[in-house]
């Protein structure tokens, strides 16, 4: 699991590559713990290599989810693969989070 | 054999002295009544004397025991040596009677005690010659037993120089005797026993043998006086083969002391070598008695100090990884604690190496400079392990230059023992405690085990199977029955993010919230009222979770009331898996598809907006099939390819036709063949319900 960010003006991309479960869902976290991330409007998170999510991987997401709408930053998902946003969906995160199909979507969003 | 060959040889040996006796005597005119006897019935005898005595000492057991070398010494001088004296008394008393006629025939007396004296002697030669085989065979090689076996062979055969009653050319025995002799020269070259001796021992063994070369000598220069004596009538005795013994045991006993006293200077250097193996022995034992740390330390320090008799030392543990208390991370001897920090600074204070070295004066070293050390000399170690320094040691000595790399060789070995030792009660400490943790979490197991529901609900409108695996020895899945009044059943079944001890608390928990949810509730205003649907359960619970689970859990989770008076049932899915499903009168197999939060992910009311009850009407034949994401996402193939929905479709609309059971171990078996050589990494819960019709349908 690889995550590289690339912040612009307002907004910050999240790559993510390969698959994030228990082991790799620490270096997500790390992520975006830092305090400088709720600086931005935006928090895109793209997932086009995103090839599994597990619980774990899950709950990193979810643990932050407050603190970034209490910070007024939106979170967005884009690219997703579809096994993936299925994980999503059954949990129902699908209605709380924002995922969008392109990155045009995440940008506009 | 052996011991027949010792009980018949004694009397042998007296039978024979006694005839030689008498053949002696009868030469020196003891009476008619003897006559005089042939001169080979006295070499007869004598042979059968010798013979009857050496093979006696030969059989003995061996008068070594274990490394008891000096009491094997004592015991020879104590016997063969007094012998000696006795030789002496008896011949100086054959003196001192010769002129007294009162005894009658001064022959007779002489002679008496010659075949006396040579008794002794031949008895005194073969316990030394067998005492000293004992020393040459001690640690010896096969070989060198076989040597030794020739040397007797060739002994014996001197003794048939008389025996057959041939004298043997010169030119024949000469050589003979001399090679002999030589042979004897080579084999008390064997000293080996002559190491194991300490030095106090070793000044005794000179002591003794010394005594034991001057008990040979008196024999011999007894023998020497009485050969040329006029009054000895009687024949020759075995000289080849007497003369051969008694060189070898004289010369054995030279070569003893002589090797023993060259010893004596490095005696110490050879003893301090044995401690320092002995001080090993010990330290290695250490483990083996299950001893501290602390201890293991303690005793290098000692060690190491008396190994290389330095002045001073301490020893420096890291307390992160040395584990011992603090107070006991550095030890000292014969060193106070503020010394040791003066050194320790200056040390460090100018770049110290991490690894080993010596300083031989201190004096001169950068960053002692115009100081005046007590101690000249310093040794430092450190106490390698195999990821990491256990400490460091440091040796001092008073005198400059005295510390050398055997030193450091020798202390290397003792660390690395050290360490070793450590690890190993390391190693001790932590199976211990993963056996303590191993035993825990099999109770945990057990009373998991406990909360899930062995006694399925048994109605006759319904039919239920279940299975449960969990991945680790607790998980986190859970499903339970709980009968509500009126013919309702109400089926909850649930997931906790994450695996193990963890996930397996809040799955405890979730049983609990489920019992306590689903409590009648007595101001209710219609029956129907009593208990909570679905969705208000699972806002309940929502609540209810919001103080108990770490903010990056959640819980997946559907609960299923079933009516059986009302032929349908109302379900809330909380982000849990969907419901299988086949419909008997449409006979189609389907997902459930509904909406619906996992719990503990909006920890607030607003949760109560995200979830939904479903309801649905079931009819006879129905199955419904309940199961967590660890059946769905078990992994197959290259090991990423997840089981799946639509598998577990397919193997419904080939199996829905079977009972509960039946279906429940269709579904089982093929999993199985899917995952085969996979380890399961998620727990496993899988529910299969069938609706029937309350009474069997009449028969047509």
């Amino acid at each position: 699991m690889k995550v590289t960010a690339q912040p612009s003006a307002d907004t910050l991309t999240l790559l993510l590559d390969g698959e994030l479960d228990a082991s790799s869902a620490i270096v997500l976290d790390t992520e975006l713990a830092k305090p400088d991330i709720l600086n931005y409007r935006k928090v895109l998170v793209d997932c086009a290599k995103l090839s599994y999510i597990s619980s774990a991987g899950l709950g990193v997401f979810i643990s932050h989810l407050q603190r970034f709408q209490d910070a007024n930053v939106k979170l967005v998902f884009f690219n997703m693969q579809e096994k993936v946003f299925n994980v999503f969906e059954i949990l129902g995160l699908d209605a709380l989070m924002t995922i969008v199909p392109s990155a045009a979507e995440a940008e506009a969003a | 054999m052996p011991q027949r060959l010792l009980s018949f040889l004694l009397p042998f040996s007296l039978l024979s002295w006694g005839v030689l006796l008498l053949s002696a005597l009868s030469h020196s005119g003891a009476g008619p009544w003897l006559g005089t006897w042939p001169d080979w019935a006295t070499q007869l005898a004598q042979g059968a004397f010798v013979l009857g005595v050496f093979l006696y000492y030969r059989y003995r057991p061996s008068p070594l025991q274990g490394q008891a070398f000096i009491r094997l010494l004592r015991r020879l001088l104590a016997g063969p040596g007094l012998l000696a004296l006795g030789c002496i008394g008896l011949h100086l008393l054959e003196r001192l009677m010769k002129n007294q006629p009162v005894f009658g025939s001064n022959s007779l007396l002489f002679t008496s005690i010659y075949t006396l004296n040579l008794g002794l002697f031949v008895i005194f030669l073969a316990r030394t010659n067998y005492a000293w085989r004992a020393l040459v065979l001690f640690r010896s090689s096969p070989r060198l037993q076989r040597e030794w076996t020739i040397f007797e062979v060739l002994l014996g055969a001197t003794l048939l120089f008389r025996l057959v009653g041939v004298n043997p050319p010169n030119y024949l025995s000469i050589p003979l005797v001399v090679g002999l002799g030589l042979y004897g020269i080579y084999l008390s070259g064997h000293q080996k026993w002559v190491a194991y001796l300490s030095q106090r021992e070793k000044w005794r063994a000179v002591l003794l043998q010394a005594g034991l070369l001057f008990s040979v000598l008196v024999f011999v220069q007894y023998f020497r006086v009485t050969q040329v004596d006029p009054q000895l009538i009687a024949p020759q005795p075995q000289y080849a083969f007497l003369l051969l013994t008694a060189f070898f045991s004289a010369f054995y006993a030279l070569m003893g002391l002589l090797v023993t006293f060259f010893n004596l200077p490095i005696a110490d250097v050879i003893e301090q070598r044995r401690n320092e193996i002995l001080r090993l022995q010990r330290l290695t034992q250490i483990i083996q008695r299950g001893q501290t740390t602390a201890e293991v330390y303690r005793i290098l320090l000692e060690s190491a100090v008396q190994t290389v008799q330095a002045d001073a030392a301490w020893l420096d543990l890291d307390p992160g990884h040395a584990n011992v208390e603090a107070a006991a991370a550095t030890q000292y001897h014969n060193l106070n604690p503020a010394q040791a920090d003066d050194l320790r600074t200056r040390l460090r204070g100018h770049d110290l190496p991490e690894g080993e070295f010596i300083t031989n004066d201190l004096n001169a070293r950068v960053g002692f400079e115009g100081t005046v050390q007590e101690f000249r000399s310093l040794l430092q170690l450190p106490l390698r392990g195999l990821h990491f320094n256990y400490g460091m040691l440091y040796l001092l000595k008073v005198k400059p230059h005295t510390f050398d790399r055997e030193d450091l060789s020798i202390l290397q070995t003792f660390t690395s023992q050290a360490v070793l030792s450590i690890e190993n009660l390391e190693l001790v400490r932590t199976s211990l405690e993963n056996q303590r943790t191993q035993e825990e979490l099999k109770i945990a197991s057990q009373v998991q085990d406990s909360l899930i529901p062995k006694n399925l609900p048994t109605d006759n409108w319904f039919d239920i199977s279940s299975h449960s695996l969990a991945a680790k020895e607790v998980g986190g899945d859970f499903y339970d029955f709980l009968h509500l009044p009126g013919r309702r059943l109400a089926v909850i079944i649930g997931d906790v993010s994450g695996k193990g001890v963890t996930a397996a608390f809040h799955m405890a928990q979730m049983k609990g919230i489920f019992h306590s949810l689903m409590q009648e509730n007595p101001l209710a205003k219609n029956e129907r009222d009593k208990f909570p649907v679905p969705s208000r359960f699972m806002a309940q619970a929502n609540a209810a979770l919001t103080h108990c689970l770490e903010k990056s859990s959640f819980i997946t989770s559907s609960l299923y009331i079933i009516d059986y008076e009302q032929g349908g049932f109302v379900f809330a899915r909380a982000g849990h898996c969907h419901t299988l499903y086949y419909h008997a009168l449409r006979e189609e197999v389907f997902y459930f598809e509904s909406t619906g939060l996992g719990l503990g992910i909006i920890r607030n009311e607003s949760y109560e907006k995200h979830i939904k009850n479903q309801f649905y009407d079931y009819s006879p034949g129905d199955v419904m099939v309940i199961y967590t994401d660890g059946i769905v996402e078990a992994r197959g193939g290259d090991g990423t390819d997840e089981y799946g929905e639509d598998r577990l479709k397919l193997r419904l609309e080939e199996s829905y036709f079977q009972e509960a059971e039946d279906i429940k171990n269709f579904i089982l078996n093929d999993l199985n063949a899917f995952t085969l050589g996979h380890p399961i990494h998620d727990d496993q819960t899988l529910l299969v319900i069938k609706f029937k019709s309350a009474q069997p349908p009449p028969l047509a």
